[in-house]
């Protein structure tokens, strides 16, 4: 699953046909001077201008400005870049074209396991989640692409009326096939409007998810996914992206501001299991991490020096079920590098460590991480005979 | 019985290392249940016609790899599995062609990272077929007793702990790899074991689902119960439940959900599995796959932690009502021991091995190479150079300064005595015809001989042999040369004379014999031989390689190695005619005629072949 911002979506749907009001991307103020220079659209019409981060709530936190002129879009758009929210920057802004209309549509196109469901309402806008039982369905089965007569009938049943509900299914045609070709995993247009000067259409915001996995197929993808949680992704969280592009198997984190119960576990079904260990006895968690699939031990080593510089952490579980493949002695190698690391550094101070794993050269493992008792640090380890998740009401009990 | 897998499960793998590790682990498996080898050919284009060697305990089979899925089945017709390892970008166009072998009715994918509109074709194209398609991002399916595919259940140890030597009466059906093990592990602490565990992936639209195992478990009679273990995100968990809700089932259900953590998460938040992540509006979150599987009489603790108790309890139950009829224990002494390797042996010191060579200079087993014990970088901080490792390798013994000194100095005057000799020329000559570094000084090195450079060490050994022999009678020395070898080594130069000496010589002799304390036996021998010898003639002068094997043997370097301080002097100097010669993009040469004499017969005609 990868989010994509709106700049690299509209791209897309120009590329697939599906109308788009004109729009920049800009890092520097002083640059849309010189695109007012270079078009004509900029200088007469009203404009709009959006931070182009994945920022949840960008109305409410005044990262949209409505109705500008182009001295005004430069204003907004100066004093959005460079602003502080939370811990993410504004880097970009998005200035697009405000086109005057009076109906708001929406459409969106979704993946699932048998096909794909189109969905239509001639009611969108900002208050669609209360005309959802407005909107019509249309289930597209794999390998299928439904007829213009056919998406045009789903356009009728949502309200839409003669001629525009030609033109809609024609739009809606484009988007099946974007959502097809592109390996879209959702693709969202809310709302679809028709500009009043030429009654022409155009998608005014795109929300559109792609399978990242896909990328080897997509040479003109030159985006980079963003963050799905409303907001950007930490530094931390980014760098561990990186490394997790490089190797073989999977290191994976997010971070959890405010908990004090540091992840470092194993395993995409075990770590689930530990979280949810966290939360049922009311801990809170400081992160989410994951390592699988045999990663190299540096790359373990790595996690393991973000995990322990996350703010106020009283517990660390090193937590896995019994790993099939993944070598304990060498992943637990980087942990114990990490750890050490770290200690010299001056964090881990009065956080207490539990390890329960099992799996290849579990023995080794174990032993090399319960060895660091002798180094001062306040670490519990167990072998297979604890039950896999225990360890968390051992720490919370402590 | 069983699931999926048994003992006439013949199974081909198609990829390249990850593969072949997994049938090495498959193997292993084969060999705890005596049970032929399962996988009976790799298809892998990139190595095509290999064998690759696979252990079933002490018994080395070849399995050969094949370039394509038609040319494995023509020779290995019983395969009816086939397990994809191959890389995400080509597993789909893999799969399709194993689902297409009418004798394959198994296809399980073990690829992570395959796109979800593939998975989907997959899982349709399956179905279509009749078949099976399980995964991606399986860690594969287990049969207790019978029959492993890919390498779930871990190492060999694993699998003992596990009971899986000999089926039980729970099923596991999970979506994560790290799971199914941990199931598999339960099921052996707290009831009789598994008949059979399979991982469908953690994917968000997985090949096969919960249900359609249920379904084939529920047939198995020997199954009596089964776990499933799922996760947030998807709607697996809540047909499954609606499927066990729907009629009276005979198998048991028990279920752990992994997510329920999500209420307070960050929405949206997405975990280790790409399927694993809330559909808007509370869709697939756990708490309703937990609430929608209790509601349909499965056993759903509440946590992960419960899942011991649970499966215990079931076990119970199911002994009580007579349904599992417990059978003795098999006595684990009688279970097969993988043959061990020679190096864990030999770790345990149950074994002699003789070795097949001997060392005695160095040793670099450990963080950094040690050359006759003492470590590189400590020779490097304590301000050694490089004629004491020299002296180490060679001599094994570290000289003091003033040897270092002399060593150093030897190897400055000779490394490089101008293009026009042997060893220089034979490197030109190869550099200009293009020929690479190490190939072009080994040119130059093979002129190293009788005539060029390769006097050093006979110097050495005989002007040692008459310090021995005739210390006080150079006259008598000379005679027994002339009996028993001929001229004698290190005596004599071809341009060189008492009138124009060889300067080298002089500032060698001068330098070791005045600045150095070295006691210089062999060197004063040979100019007192040189004393008789120029009375004689002008140019039989103590030479370069006499005057340098004399002071090596004064060194007290071992004779043999003296001819070794030329080799590597020379290596310097060769290397640096090769560049030379590529910086300046040397051509190729070839002799000028007028150079040669050509002595030959005129030109005639061949005559007829007799």
């Amino acid at each position: 699953m990868a989010k994509i911002l709106e700049g690299p979506a509209m791209k897309l749907f120009n590329k697939w046909g599906i109308p788009v009001p004109n729009y920049v991307v800009i890092m520097d103020p002083d640059r849309l001077a010189q695109l007012g220079e270079a078009n004509k659209w900029l200088r007469e019409s009203k404009l709009v201008v959006k931070a182009h981060e994945a920022i949840g709530g960008r109305f409410k936190l005044g990262l949209v400005k409505l109705g500008l002129n182009l001295d005004e879009a430069f204003a907004a758009a100066k004093e959005m870049i460079g602003r502080e929210i939370g811990t993410s920057v504004v880097r970009q802004v998005i200035v697009a074209e405000m086109l005057d209309h009076d109906e708001e549509y929406y459409l969106s196109i979704a993946g699932n396991r048998d096909g794909s469901e189109l969905l239509l309402s001639n009611k969108g806008g900002v208050d669609i989640e209360e005309h959802w039982d407005t909107v019509k369905r249309l289930f597209i089965p794999l390998d299928e692409t439904p007829t213009i007569e056919r998406i045009t009938e789903s356009a009728l049943e949502a309200g839409f009326t003669g001629e525009i509900a030609e033109r809609v299914a024609k739009i809606a045609s484009r988007l099946i096939l974007c959502f097809d070709n592109e390996d879209a995993q959702s693709i969202e247009i809310n709302p679809l409007v028709i500009r009043k000067s030429d009654m022409r259409f155009a998608a005014l915001d795109a929300v559109m998810n792609v399978d990242w996995d896909a990328r080897f197929r997509h040479a003109d993808w030159d985006f980079k996914p963003v963050s799905e949680i409303g907001r950007p992704f930490t530094e931390a969280e980014q760098q561990i992206m990186d490394i997790d592009a490089r190797i073989k198997g999977s290191v994976k984190l997010v971070e959890v501001p405010g908990g004090d119960i540091a992840l470092l576990t194993a395993g995409g079904g075990a770590s689930v299991f530990y979280s949810d260990a966290v939360v049922a006895r009311g801990g809170s968690i400081a992160n989410y991490a994951e390592y699988s699939g045999d990663p190299p031990d540096w790359a373990v080593e790595a996690l393991t020096e973000i995990i322990c510089k996350l703010p106020n952490i009283r517990h660390i579980i090193v937590g896995g079920a019994i790993a099939n493949f993944t070598d304990v002695k060498a992943t637990f190698n980087g942990i114990i590098n990490g750890f050490r690391a770290s200690k010299s550094k001056g964090y881990l101070e009065n956080v207490k460590i539990w390890v329960r794993r099992g799996g290849p050269n579990e023995n080794q493992g174990l032993a090399a991480m319960k060895k660091l008792q002798e180094e001062g640090f306040d670490i519990h380890v167990y072998d297979r005979s604890m039950p896999m998740t225990d360890i968390v009401d051992l720490a919370l009990n402590s | 019985m069983s699931i999926l897998a048994n003992k006439d499960t013949r199974a081909v793998i198609i990829g390249g290392v990850a593969g072949l590790n997994a049938a090495k682990r498959m193997a292993q498996f084969d060999f705890l249940v005596n049970r032929p080898l399962t996988v009976q050919a790799f298809v892998y284009p990139p190595e095509e016609g290999q064998q690759k060697e696979i252990y079933r305990g002490g018994e080395l089979n070849n399995v050969t790899v094949y370039a394509s899925l038609e040319k494995a089945l023509e020779e290995n017709p019983k395969i009816n599995t086939a397990l994809i390892y191959i890389g995400a970008s080509r597993a789909y166009q893999s799969a399709i062609e194993a689902l297409d072998v009418k004798g394959i009715k198994l296809v399980t994918m073990i690829t992570e990272g395959v796109p979800e509109k593939d998975a989907k074709a997959l899982r349709k194209y399956a179905l279509e077929q009749g078949k099976i398609f399980n995964g991606p991002s399986s860690i594969g399916i287990m049969t207790a007793g019978e029959c492993r595919l890919g390498v779930i259940g871990g190492e060999f140890k694993n699998l003992k702990l596990c009971n899986l030597y000999r089926p039980g009466s729970f099923g596991v059906i999970t979506k994560s790899g790290g799971l199914s093990n941990e199931a598999m592990w339960l099921c052996a602490q707290n009831g009789d074991g598994i008949t059979s565990a399979v991982a469908i992936g953690g994917d968000a639209y997985p090949g096969t689902d919960f249900v359609t195992y249920l379904q084939m478990f529920e047939n198995d009679p020997e199954t009596k119960a089964v776990v499933v273990i799922g996760e947030v995100g998807g709607t697996l968990e809540e047909e499954a439940a609606e499927w066990y809700g729907r009629e009276k089932r005979r198998i048991k259900l028990i279920a752990s959900i992994g997510g329920t953590c999500q209420d307070v998460l960050p929405q949206g938040m997405k975990f280790g599995h790409a399927g694993a992540k809330e559909g808007k509006k509370g869709l697939g979150s756990a708490r309703s796959k937990i609430n929608a599987l209790r509601e349909a009489g499965a056993l759903v603790p509440e946590t992960f932690g419960g899942l011991s108790k649970a499966i215990k309890q079931v076990y119970l139950e199911l002994q009580a009502s007579g349904v599992i009829k417990p059978e003795p224990e098999l006595d684990e002494k009688l279970l097969p021991v993988l043959p061990p390797s020679v190096q864990e042996v030999m770790k345990q010191g149950d074994v002699i091995v003789e070795p097949l060579i001997r060392t005695t200079i160095s040793d670099d087993r450990g963080e950094e190479p040690r050359y006759v014990g003492y470590a590189a970088s400590e020779l490097c901080e304590k301000g050694y150079g490089i004629e004491d490792v020299i002296g180490l390798l060679w001599n094994k013994k570290l000289p003091s300064k003033e040897e270092s000194e002399i060593i150093k100095r030897i190897i400055m005057i000779s490394a490089d005595h101008g293009p026009a000799v042997s060893g220089a020329f034979g490197a030109i000559i190869a550099a200009c015809a293009g020929i690479d570094l190490p190939q072009a000084v080994s040119a130059g090195m093979t002129m190293i001989g009788p005539r060029f450079g390769g006097a050093v060490t006979n110097a050495g050994k005989y002007f040692k042999y008459g310090v021995k022999e005739y210390p006080n009678d150079i006259p008598g020395f000379l005679n027994w040369m002339k009996e028993n070898v001929g001229p004698v080594p290190g005596i004599g130069h071809r341009v060189k004379s008492v009138k124009n000496p060889d300067k080298r010589v002089k500032y060698l002799v001068e330098y070791v014999t005045n600045q150095t304390t070295l006691h210089t036996p062999c060197l004063n021998f040979a100019l007192e031989v040189e004393k008789v010898t120029t009375a004689k003639k002008d140019n039989l002068i103590l030479n370069v390689d006499g005057t340098i094997g004399c002071i090596l043997m004064d060194l007290d370097f071992p004779e043999y190695s003296l001819n070794g301080f030329f080799v590597l002097a020379r290596t310097i100097g060769m290397i640096g005619h090769w560049i030379d010669q590529n910086n300046q993009n040397a051509r190729l040469i070839r002799l000028y005629d007028y150079l040669i004499n050509y002595a030959v017969k005129e030109e005639r005609e061949v005559p007829e072949k007799k």
